[in-house]
């Protein structure tokens, strides 16, 4: 666990006003984003044939679904609060990131300097320099999504005339080989992430039967969150049963 | 752009989000890297390019390959709208794509379709306002407040186990969405071969796991695909669910 030493004199500097309004808005810049695309399916969902309703219906499930997720990754990110100050930790867990890569390279630059997270080493200009080096990378991500789409677009248009089939076979077989393969990279980590993945498999497995046989819809929606939580908390237990990660 | 009033339309809706996407994910950039370079030049900090640059370089050596990956492995998922939500946001894996299998699911429509790319998109959104009022209450609010009461074990278990405990669920709903019983038993096989045999064999590919996973899939499920079944169907087809 990583925890600021108590005299860490850049945290007054990482809550700066500034900060917290460069933090708000790039939260806004990312509600906007949203409130574009949702228009413009709303506006063109019927060349598809989707009705509003359906539109609606979309929307409403994706929320939901975040529910869980988002409340998880907000526990993760209020512990990094004492380490880098609010706003820094809102701008870099809030866009493209996730806390664990964020930690990992800050972790990383400061160790160039000599120094490690959270204790006396970790100074103001250390700081800054695994703060730069975390917003350097995500702003690789960033860039190169911004330079890549229009190429992939381009080759996807092609393959789409030479084949049509092909774009109707590739989505549903990246996403099924994408999640099987993030599945499996966790397995070896500890028993505890075998854990965690089969009690969240097994009560979404549930969730859905029930969804089914009772005629229950919301439960397609909420199971993500069910699962999470109770997969959480067999984690939890099996944990500090000492079936945990090494390294914690 | 034009201001002319177009009928609804997929070309409209490309348009629209590449144009729009494209600038706000710009803007995101801009201001979550200047973050940083405030910082630099008003702490009086004694900090020197030189220092900057090894701390990047070293971040980029690990990460340095997913900036071109993890586009080219999400891509075909998301499309080009998607690209630019999914690349400003982030937390791709543990938030916004369960949220687009979610409400695939929901409504019954199939990957790889006009309107399941639609569904996803608004799921995406969906999910990004969640997101963003999360953020903003939960960390930025009332965040120092929060890690003052939630006991330590609590926030260590959820950061060691927040992406296993979703990915068991999300690949379960995704099976049972798509239910296409073959490219599954292809991308498990896949999976577990490339995981759990090829990488401890040859670690330096470690980096790119899950994008040779995918691509391997789509491989083998398209050329042992029912050419009678997938081939004479047309890009109009707008329930096209791809094989099986």
């Amino acid at each position: 666990m990583v925890m600021a030493s108590g005299s860490a004199d850049y945290l007054g500097l990482a809550n700066a006003p500034v900060l917290w309004i460069l933090a708000m808005a790039v939260m806004g810049v990312v509600v906007v984003q949203s409130l574009i695309y949702m228009n413009a399916v709303k506006k063109n969902a019927e060349s598809a044939g989707m009705s509003q309703q359906e539109v609606k219906s979309a929307f409403r499930a994706g929320g939901v679904a975040a529910i869980g997720p988002s409340l998880s990754v907000v526990l993760v990110a209020i512990a990094l609060l004492p380490l880098f100050g609010t706003p820094p930790v809102v701008v870099r867990v809030g866009l493209i990131g996730s806390a664990a890569t964020e930690v990992a390279s800050a972790s990383i630059a400061a160790g160039t300097m000599g120094s490690s997270l959270g204790d006396e080493t970790f100074t103001r200009g250390v700081f800054i320099v695994a703060l730069m080096a975390m917003s350097l990378s995500g702003a690789g991500w960033m860039i190169s999504t911004l330079l890549l789409t229009p190429v992939f677009k381009r080759s996807s248009h092609k393959l789409e005339k030479v084949n049509p089939a092909l774009m109707s076979i590739i989505p549903g077989a990246a996403l099924l080989a994408a999640f099987a393969a993030l599945t499996f990279r966790e397995l070896p980590k500890s028993p505890t992430h075998v854990i965690a993945i089969l009690v969240s498999a097994v009560v979404m497995t549930i969730c859905l039967f029930l969804a089914k046989t009772l005629k229950q819809p919301w439960l397609k929606e909420w199971g993500l969150g069910i699962s999470l939580l109770v997969g959480l908390i067999a984690s939890y237990f099996a944990h500090y049963a000492g079936l945990g990660a090494p390294e914690a | 752009m034009s201001n002319i009033i177009t009928s609804p339309s997929h070309a409209a809706f490309e348009r629209t989000t590449t144009k729009w996407g494209s600038l706000t994910l710009f803007i995101g950039f801009l201001i979550a890297t200047s973050v940083p370079f405030y910082l630099l030049f008003v702490a009086d900090a004694d900090v020197n390019l030189g220092e900057i640059l090894k701390g990047f370089l070293a971040v980029f050596a690990v990460y340095g390959v997913f900036y071109i990956v993890e586009p080219l492995t999400y891509f075909p998922i998301l499309g080009p709208a998607g690209m630019y939500q999914a690349f400003l946001i982030g937390n791709i894996s543990n938030k916004l794509l369960p949220s687009a299998i979610v409400a695939q699911d929901t409504i019954g429509v199939k990957p790889g379709t006009r309107k399941g790319e639609y569904a996803a998109t608004m799921a995406i959104c969906g999910a990004a306002l969640i997101h963003v009022a999360s953020m903003v209450l939960f960390v930025g609010i009332l965040g120092t407040w929060l890690v003052s009461i939630i006991p330590e074990p609590v926030t260590l278990v959820a950061k060691l186990y927040i992406l296993p405990a979703i990915l068991g669920g999300v690949t379960v709903q995704l099976i049972a969405s798509l239910r296409q019983v073959k490219s599954t038993l292809i991308a498990l096989g896949a999976a577990a071969l490339v995981i759990l045999v090829l990488i401890p064999l040859v670690p330096v590919l470690a980096s790119g796991d899950v994008a040779i996973v995918v691509i391997v899939t789509i491989a083998i499920t398209w050329f042992t695909r029912n050419k009678a079944m997938t081939d004479k169907k047309g890009p109009s087809d707008g329930d096209n669910v791809g094989i099986n």
